[in-house]
């Protein structure tokens, strides 16, 4: 399959079963889908900004604590994520691509989709899972938000104000991991619509959107993990 | 379609045709090793001391990734240009709302200084015996709460308190 642009069949006669009536062509319904979804994310990134300004406040008014505090997150785990996630995002664009090249009514071109949102689902498993470790660990450590911060009764000694660095962690983290979980429940729908034999190169600005929707969650991932973990 | 359908004063061949772009396999793969590389980059990069220039380093390599999963994964490289106008208009915003508080947060020590922001009543009332004009003199509650703590009456010998009073009135203020 080269880079071609190909042109899917908008012949007069024949009419697509999943265009909807308001809606002329297929190229504007999905163009229409499309930009909602974008939309949609540019809430999504307004959203978090608000989180991301306060991570840098925060650094501005508290720079000894928050680099003091960072230390205590687990690089390797931060690392590991992010690599499950920059893979699920390749699995979930691939996934995509199934859908754009596949064959109506196709079984084999449906599992080739199926099986790449299974293993984006997977990754997204796989990232909660370490998150799971990592949060543990944190709540036996006493390493949280405001009045919960007990991390000085064991034995921990960061200098300044850590709660607060820690419940912006929490906060963003959290948040994030909840889009996580959004996003794995969205591959579900999609992978039984998948089932059902609905998506073809006739159809699939839903599996689309999924995907966008997907790559921001990795997005977002690819600016917390160096905030967070790495930087000094 | 009789109607026919212009962009810079010329007609559009099949306006309404779908223009979906496939990417090769190739690229989605080569996008995603860049990715990896790019991580393993800034995990090394934090492990040696870059001092301040580490975090607009950390920042740039994000951006790089960023701008490989929107344009190739998300597909605005090949996509239709309000798409990315969406976006870029979206960061824009983002980059007033960060422009703005943190130029605020830079410049109000230093704004607060120059209008003694939390100095000026007490100072005011403290040196010359004048009531706060706005505020607190508005509220009878505060009002008495103000005299009580300041003594209610003012003349000689509250030069010596207003030093102490206005340090420990304003503490709480500072960060």
């Amino acid at each position: 399959m080269s880079n071609a642009h190909s042109h899917a069949a908008h012949t007069t006669g024949e009419h697509n079963p999943h265009l909807a009536h308001h809606f002329d062509t297929m190229g504007q319904q999905a163009g229409a889908a499309k930009l909602g979804m974008w939309l949609f994310l540019a809430t999504e990134l307004l959203m978090f900004s608000g989180l991301f300004l306060a991570y840098f406040v925060i650094r501005g008014f508290y720079p000894d604590m928050v680099l003091g505090a960072h230390e205590y997150l687990s690089k390797t785990a931060g690392g590991i994520n992010t690599c499950v996630l920059l893979f699920s995002s390749y699995t979930m664009a691939m996934a995509v691509r199934s859908a754009q090249v596949g064959r109506p009514n196709n079984q084999e071109d449906a599992a080739r989709i199926k099986k790449y949102l299974i293993l984006t689902l997977l990754c997204a498993g796989i990232f909660l899972v370490v998150k799971y470790f990592e949060y543990s660990a944190k709540f036996e450590h006493g390493m949280l938000p405001g009045k919960f911060y007990t991390a000085h009764l064991h034995g921990y000694d960061i200098e300044g104000l850590p709660h607060i660095f820690f419940g912006v962690y929490f906060f963003m983290t959290g948040l994030h991991g909840f889009h996580v979980v959004i996003g794995m429940a969205i591959m579900v729908w999609i992978y039984l619509r998948a089932s059902r034999g609905e998506f073809s190169e006739q159809n699939y600005a839903a599996v689309e959107n999924a995907g966008l929707y997907w790559h921001l969650v990795d997005l977002i991932w690819i600016f917390l993990f160096p905030l967070l973990y790495l930087v000094k | 379609m009789s109607d026919k359908v212009f962009l810079n004063g010329k007609v559009v061949e099949h306006p309404h045709e779908i223009h979906h772009h496939v990417s090769p396999v190739r690229h989605y793969q080569v996008v995603l090793g860049a990715l990896f590389v790019l991580t393993g980059l800034t995990y090394a990069v934090s492990f040696a001391s870059l001092g301040p220039a580490s975090l607009p380093v950390a920042m740039l390599v994000a951006t790089i990734k960023a701008s490989l999963v929107v344009g190739y994964f998300m597909h605005l490289k090949y996509d239709d240009r309000y798409n990315l106008f969406v976006f870029l208009g979206t960061l824009i915003f983002i980059g007033i709302f960060f422009g703005f508080t943190l130029f605020d947060l830079e410049s109000r020590d230093a704004l607060n200084d120059d209008q003694r922001t939390f100095t000026r009543v007490e100072e005011d009332f403290n040196n010359t015996g004048v009531k706060p004009a706005v505020g607190i003199s508005n509220d009878p509650q505060r009002l008495a709460e103000f005299e009580a703590k300041h003594g209610g009456e003012h003349g000689a010998g509250h030069g010596a308190e207003a030093g102490a009073g206005g340090e420990a009135g304003h503490g709480g203020a500072e960060h």
